[in-house]
């Protein structure tokens, strides 16, 4: 029995493969990075089919193409974008399961156990679906594999496309890794200028903070870098400390945050909803608040600042 | 071509309502349902499209969460909502057989509805992923079993052409322009546009909009969901929840800073 593995960038094949494994003969289908990088995805010892391209309808047409030849019981991939429109595609036109954002899965005999979030990840969820399925993953969910001889590579042809490519613009990325910083402060949309974000960057300063956001704030108002928002479809930070200020902590926000050590929320309105998931609330206007937040701390560590 | 638009609309669970029947289980029935957050941009995407198309707007929901006596009126709330704001009519699966519904079943009864009904939208708009589920799959499925060209995550509609449609994709690290031919499937995220709530005027008028409340065999389908919920936790963190109220700031800063000093969390 195959298991066919979607890897997009060489660092997700490892875990990929090792995942397959459980449930077959893996074989890896190589897109986008792991295209042009295929070097380091065969080196996983299993027979690596190529598709040089980063459109998701050319995955789909590549997977549709393997899924017919080698008949996999499981497909598993990356839960990013490209890769989710690809599978959603097959999963379409094969009225098989598909399954994203997996954190456990297992083999029940006939039946894919799977584990997820759900609720905007405010609840988990245990279920299953039958064989043949689609199952994307979240990364680090296992070790990856070890490396194993290197594989023989098979390019794919997968002919015209209907979506045609225009232009392609990179996103204003900040490069800061909020994801490792030990004290976040998150700024919302009660900030009613991007100027007025200085008061979030000094006070960050003075406690060694790295600045993130909500996503109205990096993708709709773009007063942060893109990279810089926290939540479901954002980063998740896991610090000491998490001060979000302006915020009103929705869930789809909050999930991203729940792994930190402690929450301080600042917020005016006494019934926002982020005071029943803090552990330290302040009622206060921010714009008076922060600012003798921030020199009683300068105080407190002359040397920083 | 058609001038149409079909926008996707799910009543969704509302996932700030999230309550425990017992040691963490789920009390998935007290958590009413509400039109799902980004289908909200979808319809007031509509709305400025129907304004080029020039042609009628439909919207589509299947019930997926049950049973369908207890959320007939949840259900008729996000209904109302998609036919205040722009559609002409609305369509609704509603079929206790198919509940809980997963997006095979979605899928299909979408499709369902489109090929019995003999509509033939040039478009269909739908949001990027559901605020209960969030799988972002049930737009692209339904690309694929009409044979619509499919863009996920548009961040912009830039132009309607003859035959095709131009858009902005949303991708992690980067922003794609790309061009679709009609018909086609879009999923909207959350920065495409600002969602207007529906006029006085508007939601009045949606009560005498036709609304179509069909089951699987109307349309023709006999499919089973092929998920099985097994089990369903709420995710609990403990959180202190102290609150610090002080009409002084100086005071107020004072007591958060001696909490965060006695957390350990100040020096670091
Ligand atoms: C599918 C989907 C995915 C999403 N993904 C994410 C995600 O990953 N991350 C994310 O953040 N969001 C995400 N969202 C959006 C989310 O639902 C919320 O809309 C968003 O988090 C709200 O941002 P906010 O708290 O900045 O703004 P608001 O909700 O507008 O809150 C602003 C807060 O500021 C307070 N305030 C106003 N003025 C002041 C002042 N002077 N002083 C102090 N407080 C003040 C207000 O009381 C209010 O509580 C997603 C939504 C969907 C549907
Ligand atoms: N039950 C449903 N009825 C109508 N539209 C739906 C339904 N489920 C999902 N959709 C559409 O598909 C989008 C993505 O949902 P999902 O695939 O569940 O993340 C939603 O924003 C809706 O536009």
């Amino acid at each position: 029995m195959k298991a066919l593995v979607i890897s997009q960038r060489p660092s997700d094949a490892g875990e990929l493969v090792a995942l397959a494994k459980g449930f077959g003969e893996p074989v890896i289908l190589a897109f986008q990075e792991s295209a042009s990088k295929v070097d380091e995805v065969a080196a996983y010892g299993c027979r690596v089919y190529r598709v040089r391209s980063d459109r998701p309808e050319a995955l789909y047409k590549a997977a549709f193409s393997l899924y017919e030849s080698l008949n996999p019981k499981i497909i598993v991939g990356p839960s990013t974008k490209n890769v989710k429109d690809a599978t959603a595609l097959l999963a379409g036109s094969l009225d098989i399961p598909m399954v994203t954002e997996v954190v456990e899965l297992s083999d029940g005999g006939s039946v894919l156990t799977y584990k997820r979030g759900f609720m905007s990840e405010r609840v988990t969820m245990k279920a299953e679906v039958p064989y043949p399925v689609i199952a994307l993953v979240n990364p680090k969910i296992v070790e990856p594999a070890e490396k194993a001889g290197r594989g023989e590579v098979i390019d794919l042809n997968v002919g015209e496309l209907k979506v045609n490519i225009v232009g392609v613009r990179a996103k204003e990325l900040s490069g800061v890794k909020l994801e490792e910083a030990e004290v976040v402060i998150g700024v919302g949309r009660g900030f009613k200028s991007k100027e007025d974000l200085k008061l979030a960057f000094e006070l960050a300063k003075i406690l060694n903070a790295q600045v993130g956001g909500t996503r109205p704030i990096a993708a709709d108002l773009k007063w942060l870098p893109e990279d810089a928002w926290i939540g479901i479809s954002g980063k998740k930070i896991t610090p000491k400390l998490y001060i979000a200020v302006g915020v009103s902590g929705a869930p789809q926000h909050m999930s991203g945050v729940s792994g930190s050590k402690v929450i301080v929320a600042v917020n005016k309105d006494k019934s926002a909803p982020i005071f029943k998931q803090a552990d330290y609330g302040v009622v206060a206007d921010l714009y008076k608040f922060l600012p003798i937040l921030t020199s009683k701390l300068r105080e407190k560590f002359p040397g920083r600042a | 071509m058609g001038r149409d638009i079909a926008v996707l609309v799910k009543a969704s669970l509302n996932p700030e309502i999230v309550r425990q029947v017992s040691e963490g289980i789920y009390d998935i029935d007290y958590t009413p349902l509400k039109i799902s957050d980004v289908d909200r941009n979808a319809l007031e995407e509509a709305a400025r499209l129907k304004g080029i198309l020039g042609g009628k707007v439909y919207s589509i929901t299947v019930l997926t969460w049950g049973p369908s006596k207890a959320r007939d009126k949840d259900l008729k709330l996000a209904v109302q909502e998609a036919l205040a704001k722009v559609a002409d009519e609305a369509y609704v699966v509603v079929d206790d057989n198919v509940i809980p519904g997963d997006p095979i079943v979605t899928s299909n009864a979408i499709v369902g509805v489109l090929k019995s009904k003999g509509l033939k939208p040039t478009l269909i708009l739908a949001g990027e992923a559901s605020v209960d589920e969030s799988t972002s799959q049930v737009p692209g499925r339904v690309a694929a079993k009409l044979g619509y060209s499919y863009v996920g995550y548009v961040r912009r509609v830039l132009e309607v052409r003859e035959g095709s449609v131009v858009v902005e994709r949303d991708v992690e690290e980067y922003v794609e322009t790309l061009e679709a031919p009609l018909p086609a499937v879009l999923s909207v995220t959350q920065e495409i546009n600002e969602p207007r709530p529906p006029t006085l005027i508007q939601i009045r008028m949606a009560s005498r909009k036709p609304l179509y409340t069909l089951k699987l065999s109307d349309i023709g389908l006999d499919v089973k969901p092929k998920r099985l919920i097994r089990d369903m936790r709420v995710i609990t963190v403990f959180r202190k929840q102290v609150l610090v109220e002080e009409a002084s700031m100086e005071k107020a800063v004072e007591k958060l800073l001696e909490y965060l000093e006695r957390e350990g969390v100040l020096r670091v």
